[in-house]
């Protein structure tokens, strides 16, 4: 994702507009945690409130690091773009937040915080929406129990019970154990034909859909895109073997490259020419386009300042982009919808088709 | 006699004019400085280093699941202090903000009873079933218990007090926090520290003030007569039962606080922050610093702070990568402690500031290694 | 066990059932969970194949932990001090294993009698290194200490383990890592009544057995086992009939490691799974492991290892993977408060 933001700012130039801009990056992560800490989001937060200069902040990358940090950006009204978040309670009260978000992030009562990817609604919605049509009946659901894993699956909960899918049980795993042997069996036991996942590849995901291909026979497994990344679907990078990626599908707010408007196209052949990485992880994209909404706003706000950027920002209409054309709502939302669907081949993600899904609420 | 005395008054002095400059310096700093956080964190983590002090470094008891306290007293803050429980409506002296969102919000000064309160009655529930234990199945009696609270914690928001009040928020954590209401002053924001800074100082010369006395006091001696030979302590009428739930009492009030404390002053309380390392760095404080002795735990504290987040991932980060090594010094920082704990040991046991009683024993032979020994055989 | 605690007289009836469940009190909680989830199989399934499957990875699972636990048990038994850097001298072991199938180029393809001889080789490999390891550790963290008070190796063991999971991070990254499935552990071998037995199952006990047996003939049978024992019962006296007490602790280290390694192969083979952070949840369950049969004593390390492990699948298949760490830390602390001597009897100094 890094790697998308800084491609964009080598292509402009460092500049937007009339502006020159240095991009300075703040890691929120322990390499023990193999996470991110409160102490050091928020000393990130704090960093980009006290300098003057800084215009956004892009990030965070995790839902729950944006809680953090997003009521402090609030306070000094820095504008913010998340290429990642998809955590519902950030922006709206639909259902699927928490009562009381999204009012408690923002102690100034001003919105300062905007996304590019869509919601958790939508992909849930895409994932509930996929099983159905794949035939399945009764679904065994797993997750991490963190705010994109937790909330992901609250969301296909809502979505398959709208649309008559069995969830058999939703079951928070624990990361750290040694295998879900057992877990896999009460599946199979209760006559599972389906799995999904919500959550991240670094909650041991790869030894659950191990275990639970194991145990059911000819089970389908499905997963959001917490786990749509090399790390997982890659056996060479310690993932999944083949015979079990054979049956995954993933959803992922990133389309096809050949579904991309004609500057999306650009994109990838471009990060391939300058990372020589011709599949880049899904989030490259979002990395990138963050970046290039900064510039746009920073380029629309005419004097450069945090207010102005922030009005730029809001105002955000019908923006061509790598991704389609959106625009962003006064949540703070885009206006996208769509996710593509991904297989696992040969321990590389595939697309296989876009879906428009049904929120049903 | 007037020697000893003069001798205290100039304690006294070097002990006013420090505290003024410590007092000061946040005004020399930009007031959302990395420094001022910095030392806040170091001040909140001396009120934990000196509670885990007073169970292990007074009491003798190697208490390995310090973490627990934490977590309660931070959890305190998140339920009596946050939006977690949005079906409740309750709020009690607080400012503009907190009162216009849904939840429970109570003044930061009752939570931080409310958390000492708690916190006590945990270490007095953990302390029990230790009692008549020897000192290594203390240690792993005590880290089981910090393990089952990291793992309520995790899994508390799949169990519900009532309707609508799941224990925990798990993984997720409870964000945001309320932020410090005190009275006649604005209420505290993210953005400038000092106060923050000055309540922390406020907490650490409070907790500080209180290990000094109680250091001194018949139950301080008490503490130290069991930690040095049990059986004989018990036999000069010591009610060993008595003491050492104190201890943990005592130690686990000052964990609260300083958690109740840093749950706001972070704005998270999330089940990740309760693992069982957080247990060995503040342990690795009071070690530094020298078991039971006061002055070397805040040393301890602050060192070990300003280590791991200033000079590892800061200052020094870069080091590895430098020398031509493909990793990043923070990925190291378990690692160092753990050397440290290690070199410490071995090389000076006694910490970096000794205990006076261990200095007196060390240097002129008064009590015997034997009596070390015996230190934690029942 | 101190003065303020000696019990005043009790009536007798309240004697009986005090000595009665000080005898049996932890089978009890022990039985407590198998039976009454196989009671609820029959009334809902009307056969016990599940909690079969239960107890089948129960003592896969638990046969790893055995051998880790036999380390504890050992080293505990002759000088009274929890390893606790035990744990991730085992999760080392793991990583040697995965990283010596990469250079020797084993793969799941190769014949068996090739794959046979390479795990062998492996397994060799694993043992020699965390072998080493081990007495390595004990020269440099526990002999200084020896003398100094109970608390004080306890630490240094604290401070290794740290240091151990740190060099697993930089070997081998901060994630768990999936490894190639050499054995193709959850096919399938046979079926009985119901009950499927699994390439993994049949390895992880085929392996501990024979380990185990060869561990406890060497104790009870060679001089340098019988000087092991002497040492563990009395060090003096042991060093008065010529028994080099410093030799002979490095040598129980060295087994105790030595087994460490090889459940970290079994467990590689096993889970397909490593990672850093393997060994500090291992170390925690073989020591649960380890006291509950007893400590000192190896037959009660093998048993209490197969008991938590079955408990652990039973609670992942029933009440959920979420909570089986907290209900096996439960028993941990249920069973070092009110029966610290465990099943078997623990075999140390103070016990006699």
């Amino acid at each position: 994702m890094v790697n998308g933001i800084k491609l964009a700012l080598q292509q402009a130039d460092n500049k937007a507009g009339n502006f020159t801009i240095k991009y300075e990056s703040l890691d929120d992560s322990t390499a023990q945690a193999g996470n991110w800490t409160p102490e050091a989001t928020s000393q990130n937060a704090r960093k980009a409130c006290q300098n003057d200069k800084a215009a956004v902040y892009i990030g965070e990358f995790n839902s729950g690091a944006t809680a953090v940090s997003l009521p402090i950006l609030n306070e000094c009204a820095m504008p913010q773009i998340s290429p990642a978040n998809t955590a519902v309670g950030l922006t709206t009260d639909e259902p699927g937040a928490d009562k009381g978000e999204p009012d408690k992030y923002y102690p100034t009562g001003k919105r300062t915080y905007t996304r590019i990817v869509p919601i958790d609604t939508i992909q849930g919605a895409a994932l509930a929406t996929t099983m159905k049509e794949d035939g399945c009946t009764k679904v065994a659901m797993t997750n991490d129990k963190e705010v994109y894993g937790a909330g992901l699956s609250r969301n296909i909960q809502l979505s398959a019970e709208a649309q008559g899918l069995n969830i058999l049980f939703n079951e928070g795993i624990d990361p750290k154990a040694p295998n879900y042997r057992s877990l896999a069996s009460r599946a199979q036991g209760d006559g599972a034909d389906c799995f999904v996942y919500a959550g991240i590849t670094a909650n041991n995901a790869v030894q659950l859909y191990k275990d639970f291909a194991a145990a059911i026979d000819g089970v389908k497994m499905y997963g959001g895109d917490g786990v749509a990344e090399s790390g997982f679907a890659d056996p060479a990078e310690g993932g999944i073997p083949e015979s079990v990626g054979a049956n995954v599908k993933l959803t992922v707010a990133t389309l096809s490259p050949d579904d991309y408007p004609p500057q999306g196209q650009e994109f990838f052949g471009d990060f391939e020419e300058t990372y020589n990485e011709p599949n880049p992880d899904p989030y490259a994209i979002y990395g990138y386009e963050a970046m290039n909404l900064a510039l746009d706003a920073i380029a629309r706000s005419e004097d450069g300042s945090k207010e102005k950027v922030l009005e730029a920002l809001f105002a955000t209409k019908d923006r061509e982009s790598v991704l389609g054309t959106y625009s962003i709502d006064e949540n703070g939302d885009t206006t996208l919808t769509d996710y593509g669907l991904y297989s696992v081949d040969g321990g590389e993600l595939k697309f296989d088709k876009t879906i428009k899904a049904e929120t049903g609420g | 006699m007037t020697a000893a005395m003069g001798n205290r008054n100039v304690k006294i002095a070097i002990f006013l004019v420090g505290l003024f400059i410590v007092a000061i310096l946040p005004l020399f700093f930009n007031e959302s400085s990395g420094f001022i956080d910095d030392c806040t964190l170091a001040l909140a983590y001396i009120v934990m280093a000196l509670g885990l002090n007073i169970i292990v470094g007074f009491a003798g008891l190697l208490d390995l699941g310090y973490v627990a306290f934490f977590a309660i007293g931070a959890y305190t803050m998140g339920w009596f202090a946050s939006g977690f429980y949005a079906e409740a409506d309750i709020h009690v002296f607080v400012g503009e903000f907190a009162s216009s969102i849904p939840g429970i919000h109570v003044n930061f000064l009752i939570v931080l009873i409310i958390a000492a309160a708690f916190t006590t009655l945990a270490g007095i529930v953990i302390g029990l079933p230790t009692l008549r234990l020897r000192g290594d199945y203390i240690a792993i009696v005590t880290l089981a218990f910090g393990e089952i609270i990291h793992r309520i914690a995790i899994n508390g928001d799949e169990v519900q007090i009532a309707e609508g009040f799941p224990l925990t928020n798990g993984r997720q954590g409870i964000t945001p926090v309320d932020k410090i209401d005190l009275p006649f002053i604005e209420p505290f924001t993210s953005l400038n520290l000092r106060p923050w800074y000055w309540v922390a100082l406020a907490l650490a010369l409070f907790v500080l003030f209180v290990n000094f006395r109680l250091r001194d006091s018949r139950l301080g001696r008490a503490w130290i007569a069991l930690r040095e030979d049990e059986v004989a302590a018990i036999s000069m009428g010591i009610p060993a039962v008595k003491t050492k739930l104190l201890a943990y009492g005592t130690g686990a009030a000052f964990g609260g606080m300083s958690g109740a404390f840093l749950a706001s002053y972070l704005n998270t309380v999330n089940a990740d922050q309760f693992a069982f390392s957080f247990s060995i760095f503040v342990l690795a404080m009071v070690i530094l610093g020298g078991l039971g002795s006061i002055w070397g735990v805040v040393l301890g504290a602050v060192a070990l702070t300003f280590i791991n987040y200033r000079l590892i991932p800061d200052v020094l980060n870069d080091v590895p990568n430098k020398v031509g090594l493909d990793f990043d010094l923070s990925e190291l920082s378990f690692g160092i402690f753990g050397f440290l704990l290690v070199i410490m040991m071995v090389l000076r046991p006694e910490g970096l500031i000794p205990e006076r009683r261990r200095q007196m024993e060390l240097e002129q032979g008064i009590g015997t290694g034997d009596t070390e020994l015996d230190l934690v055989e029942p | 066990m101190e003065a303020a605690s000696l019990p005043a007289a009790k009536p007798k009836a309240l004697r009986v059932v005090q000595d009665w469940l000080s005898k049996y009190g932890l089978i009890v909680v022990l039985l407590a969970m198998p039976v009454y989830y196989g009671i609820q199989d029959l009334s809902d399934e009307g056969d016990l194949s599940r909690l079969g499957g239960n107890i089948v990875d129960g003592l896969s699972n638990g046969s790893i932990w055995a051998l880790v636990a036999i380390g504890y048990t050992l080293v505990y038994g002759i000088i009274e001090l929890i390893n606790f850097a035990h744990g991730d001298v085992f999760m080392i072991g793991s990583f040697t294993a995965a990283g010596f199938f990469g250079t020797i180029g084993l793969t799941a393809g190769m014949g068996i009698p090739g794959l046979a001889l390479g795990l062998f080789l492996t397994l060799l490999v694993c043992m020699l290194t965390t072998g080493a390891l081990n007495v390595m550790i004990e020269r440099v963290a526990y002999r200084p200490l020896r003398g100094a008070p109970v608390l004080a190796p306890l630490i240094t063991a604290v401070g290794f383990s740290f240091i151990l999971q740190n060099v697993g991070l930089l070997w081998r990254g901060g994630s768990q890592e999936g490894i190639g499935d050499l054995i193709n552990s959850q096919n399938t071998l046979f079926t009985i009544t119901g009950v499927e037995i699994t390439n993994g199952d049949l390895l992880a006990m085929g392996t501990t057995i024979p380990l185990v047996i060869l561990m406890v003939m060497f104790i009870t049978r060679s001089r340098l086992g019988k000087a092991m024992r002497a040492t563990a019962q009395d060090p003096e006296a042991a060093r008065l009939m010529g028994i080099n007490v410093d030799t002979t602790i490095s040598l129980t280290f060295l087994l105790g490691g030595m087994l460490a390694g090889a459940a970290g192969l079994i467990y590689a083979l096993y889970q397909t799974t490593i990672w850093y952070a393997q060994g500090f949840t291992a170390g925690l369950i073989a020591f649960t492991a380890a006291v509950m049969g007893g400590i000192g004593n190896i037959k009660g390390a093998v048993l209490g290892g197969l008991i938590i492990g079955i408990i652990q699948q039973i609670a992942d298949n029933r009440i959920g993977t979420e909570w089986t760490p907290a209900i096996v830390f439960a028993y941990l602390v249920l069973i070092m408060v009110f029966k610290p001597s465990g099943l078997l009897g623990e075999q140390t100094r103070e016990a006699g």
